[in-house]
């Protein structure tokens, strides 16, 4: 070459500012919060369901259910897992799928801010809208039917923070592995029905054929109903489902970022 | 001061070859043009600089930089528009370019750009609700934002209308003059024309060609034409052995064209003949040698769609 070449050492070594990490959190929020039916579902349906089952129950204690009410050791705990399924599993791949499919991620990829930290700001905006949806619920069933403090708060936590990150990491997969952003919706609400269904959220488990039940018990929607309401009955936990569900949450993650990475 | 160099780049998806063999330098401060028909690799091309894909073989150096290796610190001082590189629909001018703005150290300031580039009353308007024009011109603030030394346009102005794409065409000179190195991806040869200061003409996966707009032109050996129409035929001898004419070809019998190539000051030259024969020419038209003859003379005729 006979002409001069630009130095490598002129241009100065950087990362991705902290700020725009901030930014991205801010902005997906506000996406978020501009889609109507996506904010307005998940947290109104689950409530609205419960609210319906409180009306109709009489609230008085079960002796299988620790002396607790119906409502508040089962139909709270599965209103949870719905406001917390919705999101993660029929909201998020929504958002994600489009951002794939339209060129979002890949006009990212050419900026400083990689692509992968839109998937985790959008998991922190589907968290916070997923405690929002809870706290309103909660705030509900206390106010309207004099719903019990889980006897296991810590346990609570941690089952919902276990529930929250199996969700979501279904709801990655389900977007990685939709061809079009309407098929995402699709494939995220068969997902959502089929979980809910083996889980017991139609009317309880014990309505479906056994070996249906057992796998529903081990799939994340089962498990955590099953773990809260042991934690709102003080009682111990199915360790086995638990950890099981962790586990999907791991394997899932794992494939979605995969897909991701591959496209 | 070179500061994109190519070297023998080639690339293949599955069975198809689409890079065989493309090298060029790029000066800083220049605007380079990267022309060429629909599937030529122009934007598997401008991928490999941007790092969005890798070459089989063969080297890319922007800036003194690898794009794969040194990613991080390219993305910096790389400012690229996709040609199909969208925002999310429900995102607002404004927050789209801040947002953009905040993945940079260093950059321009949001509302100035996007009054530079005509947006201000389009500042609270949304993505989806832009037209073409409109949404062309924030990519090109998405792709400055950063202040980069180096911006890849790739097909900026397809699909704009007429006043759209010479608005554009005024944003990417005034780039140009603010000291940034443009790639420009087109196959509108009128832009490369207007634009370029250098202009690779790739092929089938190789550079066809490689100059500025006017030595290409001249090297395809373009020449100036000359056309019009007489009321009967008339004998062209006079005309073909007149100073610097090197062609003359005449169609139809009722009014019929003639048009005549040649160099020199060729309208002076056939009017002068005409005169002396006693001919009065009707409908005379001068066109000069433009980037379409030379291009269609680098490409062939395979390639005639495009001369939109």
């Amino acid at each position: 070459m006979t002409t001069t070449t630009e130095k490598a050492a002129t241009v100065a070594k950087t990362g991705v500012p902290l700020a725009g990490f901030g930014k991205l959190v801010v902005s997906e929020a506000k996406l978020v919060l501009r889609d109507t039916a996506g904010v307005v579902i998940p947290i109104g349906l689950p409530m609205l369901i419960m609210l319906m089952n409180g009306m109709g129950s009489d609230g008085e204690g079960i002796p299988e259910f620790g002396g607790l009410p119906v409502l508040d050791a089962l139909i709270v705990p599965m209103t949870i897992v719905m406001v917390v399924a919705l999101v993660g599993v029929v909201n998020l791949p929504s958002f994600l799928a489009t951002y794939r499919k339209t060129g979002v991620l890949k006009r990212l990829s050419v900026t400083p801010m990689p692509p992968m930290l839109v998937l985790v700001a959008q998991t922190v905006v589907s968290f916070v809208q997923s405690l929002i949806g809870v706290g309103l619920a909660l705030m509900l069933a206390v106010l309207a039917f004099d719903v019990s403090a889980p006897r296991s708060p810590l346990l609570a936590i941690g089952v919902f923070l276990l529930l929250a990150a199996t969700m979501y990491a279904v709801g990655m997969l389900v977007a990685a592995v939709s061809p079009t952003p309407n098929s995402s919706v699709a494939i995220g609400l068969v997902a959502f029905f089929a979980m809910m269904a083996g889980g017991g959220g139609f009317g309880g488990r014990d309505a479906l054929p056994e070996w249906l039940a057992t796998i529903g018990a081990y799939l994340p929607y089962g498990a955590g109903i099953d773990g809260l309401s042991a934690a709102w009955m003080g009682a111990a936990p199915n360790v086995l489902p638990l950890v099981t569900s962790g586990g999907i949450a791991v394997l899932a993650a794992g494939a979605a970022i995969m897909v991701f990475r591959k496209n | 001061m070179t500061v994109i160099a190519v070297d023998a780049l080639r690339k293949s998806y599955r069975d198809t070859e689409v890079l065989k063999d493309i090298s060029f330098d790029v000066e800083r401060g220049e605007i380079f043009g990267i022309l060429g028909p629909n599937g030529a690799g122009k934007t598997t091309t401008v991928e490999c600089l941007s790092g969005l894909r890798v070459p089989d073989s063969g080297s890319v150096s922007v800036l003194g930089l690898d794009p794969r290796k040194d990613r991080a610190r390219l993305r910096q001082v790389l400012g690229v528009q996709l040609q199909n590189g969208m925002l999310p629909d429900a995102l607002q001018v404004v927050e789209a370019v801040e947002l953009y703005r905040s993945f940079y150290r260093s950059g321009a300031d949001p509302d100035e750009l996007i009054a530079g580039l005509g947006l201000a009353e389009k500042r609270k308007t949304r993505v989806s609700a832009l037209s073409g024009g409109q949404f062309q011109r924030l990519a090109i603030a998405l792709a400055l934002v950063g202040r980069p030394r180096i911006a890849i346009l790739d097909e900026l102005t397809t699909g704009l209308d007429p006043q759209a794409r010479r608005d554009t065409w005024r944003f990417i000179e005034n780039m140009r003059d603010s000291g940034v190195t443009v790639i420009l991806v087109t196959h509108f040869l009128e832009e490369a024309q207007r634009l370029c200061d250098r202009i690779a003409v790739i092929d089938k996966g190789r550079i066809a060609a490689l100059d500025s707009p006017l030595d290409l032109i001249k090297k395809a050996g373009g020449e100036p034409r000359v056309t019009f129409r007489t009321e009967r035929p008339f004998d062209t001898t006079a005309l073909r052995s007149a100073d610097g004419v090197t062609s003359v070809t005449t169609h139809g019998t009722q009014n019929p064209e003639t048009v005549v190539t040649g160099s020199g000051n060729l309208l002076l030259t056939v009017t002068t003949v005409l005169a002396a024969q006693g001919i009065a020419p009707l409908e005379t038209q001068v066109r000069s040698a433009s980037l379409d003859d030379a291009y269609f003379a680098l490409i062939g005729h395979d390639a005639k769609e495009l001369s939109a």
